[in-house]
């Protein structure tokens, strides 16, 4: 009987620094046949250790699309973090995964995409954002807003910049008030105003929404008004987890464990669930 | 199968489960405690007692307990694998209680995926269990569909006849082939039919009346007004043959380490504490509610069991009174009030 607790080793084969306190690493299984059995899709998450540390839980952050490497992007926040930051290129952790539900990718084929996010919620939305571009011909219009505190919070700046001058992308940037720089060319202001300027059509459109619980209390709303039905809002949630598998009973919301039957969730399931998320 | 067994002769049955390797474990004193803990000899075992202070749950789900182990040498890790872990042992004397919490405890270790931690020691073990001939004001067994005598999760239930005899019953194959085994410990059965000496655990709710309520109640003011008291210890959690929450954190050296699981408990304030410093559950009441909730209403929905075996440990344990089956009482009866559904 295999022993679930027990992570796949693999090698950080490249890390970016993507903003204060922020890291993305590009990992490679180090055993070969490991990798090549692997399969995710885009929305899972894993459980990532540094040896003599402990566990913690990111989502996957690159396209199933994209196996070279599985890439994950942190934040800075504690014990784990910390520990995993210290790491260099070429240094082995821990990966169990891919665990969690996914996005319902297939279901949006043919319809108009908008992806809201703030902060250092991007990771999950990057992961389906490149898997939809990957398949671009499959889905309409394809709308990013994405938000940060500052200009220097903005994660995936170079993909930003992809994005930008792609035709087929409506890139929309935004920074808090007063986290702007003189030459900064995005908006300025929240994430939830700045949807509601930016009126996207909710006309055959999915909208997938990602950020900190107080950005998405907000955004929910407007959308609504926007003429989003429930049913066609999908965002992400983030209960503390250790086991990923439905046993240590940390993450549930009321009956539904968030580690098997989320991380992912319609805003009309988020509607019908307890409040204690 | 069934057998008769007299209580000079547990020694006897102990000392040659012994000669044939298994570890046993059996109720014995331990200052003023009586617990669940391995024994030598049938003249250790304690029978005095109401239920164990510790629950059987920790003979397969133990406090700590290590998933694997890794050295670490510059950048290249090897992890090893817990070996051992699944000793053949006989836990002789638990109680009706504490042996049905296993069936229910193994739906949640084997759903979706197998624990093998788990799995493995509940194959290694075979679970003897008294019957109880007494109970005390904390015991509710009958309130939530078991019996002082139920046989659920036993292998082989042992109950208390005239004088020191026990009637042994085997309920299990597991059980028939371990009495087996020990043949030559036990007698034939009388042939008289002879009174069996069971307590008498009065019913105290209905437990359909509490899921109801449940459902339909998870904003109400009972859950703060109810845990007010409570100081958040998780003593109840840790006592429970039914909680099975759990941490899993490293503990190591510079070059080798173990990975281990840990009890945790849905009472602790940190249990669910985002590192940002939210949480979701920030109250007491919340998380004596999430306590009530997981164990007759979330539970129940996903696994068709109650996970709550109505020992009452946690009661007889909790530094501030809380009292769980009160608890139930107030919500069947707010049930029964008219114009609350049930
Ligand atoms: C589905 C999901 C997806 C996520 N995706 C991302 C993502 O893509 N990027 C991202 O940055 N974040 C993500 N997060 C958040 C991320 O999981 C947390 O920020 C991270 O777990 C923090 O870990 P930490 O150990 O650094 O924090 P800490 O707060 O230090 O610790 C977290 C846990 O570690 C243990 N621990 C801490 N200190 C100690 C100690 N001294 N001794 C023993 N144990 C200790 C405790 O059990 C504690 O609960 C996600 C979370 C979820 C649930
Ligand atoms: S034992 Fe009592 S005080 Fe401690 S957490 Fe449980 S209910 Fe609260
Ligand atoms: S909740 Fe209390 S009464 Fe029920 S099984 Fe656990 S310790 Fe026993
Ligand atoms: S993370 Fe353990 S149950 Fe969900």
């Amino acid at each position: 009987m295999d022993n679930i607790y027990r992570p796949y080793l693999m090698n950080i084969r490249d890390m970016i620094e993507e903003a204060p306190g922020v890291r993305t690493f590009r990992l490679n299984f180090l055993n070969e046949d490991e990798g090549k059995k692997f399969q995710f899709k885009a929305g899972q998450f894993a459980l990532y250790s540094a040896f003599g540390y402990g566990e913690c839980t990111f989502c996957i952050a690159s396209s199933p699309t994209r196996m070279d490497a599985i890439e994950c992007t942190f934040r800075e926040a504690g014990r784990v973090t910390n520990a995993l930051r210290e790491l260099n290129v070429g240094d082995t952790l821990g990966f169990r995964g891919p665990y969690g539900n996914v996005f319902p990718i297939e279901e949006w084929e043919g319809k108009n995409l908008v992806f809201i996010a703030g902060g250092i919620a991007l990771p999950p939305l990057r992961s389906v954002i490149w898997n939809c571009l990957d398949l671009r011909d499959r889905f309409k219009d394809v709308t990013i807003i994405y938000g940060a505190k500052s200009v220097a919070d903005l994660v995936y700046k170079h993909e930003l910049k992809e994005w930008d001058a792609r035709d087929d992308v409506n890139l929309i940037t935004t920074v808090d008030p007063g986290g702007e720089t003189p030459d900064w060319p995005g908006k300025v202001g929240f994430v939830p105003t700045v949807v509601e300027q930016a009126e996207p059509s909710s006309n055959n459109a999915i909208a997938i929404v990602c950020g900190p619980p107080i950005m998405i209390k907000f955004t929910l709303p407007v959308l609504e008004k926007l003429g989003f039905k429930q049913e066609k809002v999908y965002t992400t949630l983030e209960n503390r987890m250790k086991c990923g598998l439905g046993k240590c009973g940390r993450c549930n919301i009321g009956c539904t464990y968030v580690c098997k039957e989320g991380p992912v969730f319609t805003a009309e399931e988020i509607n019908k669930m307890p409040d204690e998320f | 199968m069934e057998k008769r067994l007299n209580k000079k002769d547990f020694d006897n049955f102990i000392t040659s489960l012994r000669g044939k390797g298994y570890k046993t474990i059996a109720p014995k004193k331990d200052n003023n405690l009586i617990v669940l803990d391995e024994v030598q000899g049938g003249g250790e075992i304690s029978l005095d007692h109401v239920i164990t202070n510790n629950s059987i749950k920790e003979f397969f789900f133990p406090k700590t307990e290590k998933v694997l182990s890794y050295r670490m040498e510059k950048n290249n890790v090897q992890i090893e694998e817990p070996e051992d872990f699944a000793v053949k042992s006989v836990i002789f004397g638990s109680r009706p209680c504490d042996a049905f919490s296993l069936p229910v405890m193994d739906k949640v270790f084997n759903w979706d995926c197998s624990d093998k931690f788990w799995v493995q020691r509940r194959e290694a073990v075979t679970i003897v269990t008294i019957a109880c001939d007494k109970c005390d004001t904390y015991c509710f067994c009958t309130s939530v569909g078991l019996a002082p005598d139920a046989k659920g999760g036993s292998d082989v239930l042992f109950t208390k006849i005239s004088g020191d005899d026990y009637v042994v019953e085997t309920v299990t194959e597991k059980g028939e082939s371990l009495i087996k085994e020990f043949e030559g410990v036990f007698s034939d059965p009388l042939s008289e039919a002879s009174d069996r000496q069971v307590a008498t655990v009065e019913k105290k709710f209905e437990i359909e009346k509490v899921k109801s309520w449940l459902d339909e109640n998870f904003v109400h003011t009972v859950w703060t007004d109810f845990s007010l008291k409570c100081i958040g210890c998780g003593a109840c959690t840790f006592v429970c043959p039914t909680c099975h929450c759990f941490d899993i954190v490293d503990e190591c050296t510079m070059t080798k380490g173990d990975r281990v699981k840990n009890w945790d408990g849905c009472q602790f304030k940190m249990f669910t504490m985002h590192t940002s410093g939210h949480n979701p559950r920030s109250t007491q009441g919340e998380r004596w509610r999430q306590r009530i909730m997981h164990k007759f209403k979330y539970y129940v929905e996903k696994f068709d069991s109650i996970l709550c075996v109505g020992c009452g440990r946690c009661s007889r344990v909790c530094p501030a009174d809380m009292n769980i089956s009160e608890m139930l009482e107030i919500i069947a009866t707010e049930a029964s009030q008219p114009g609350n559904k049930e």
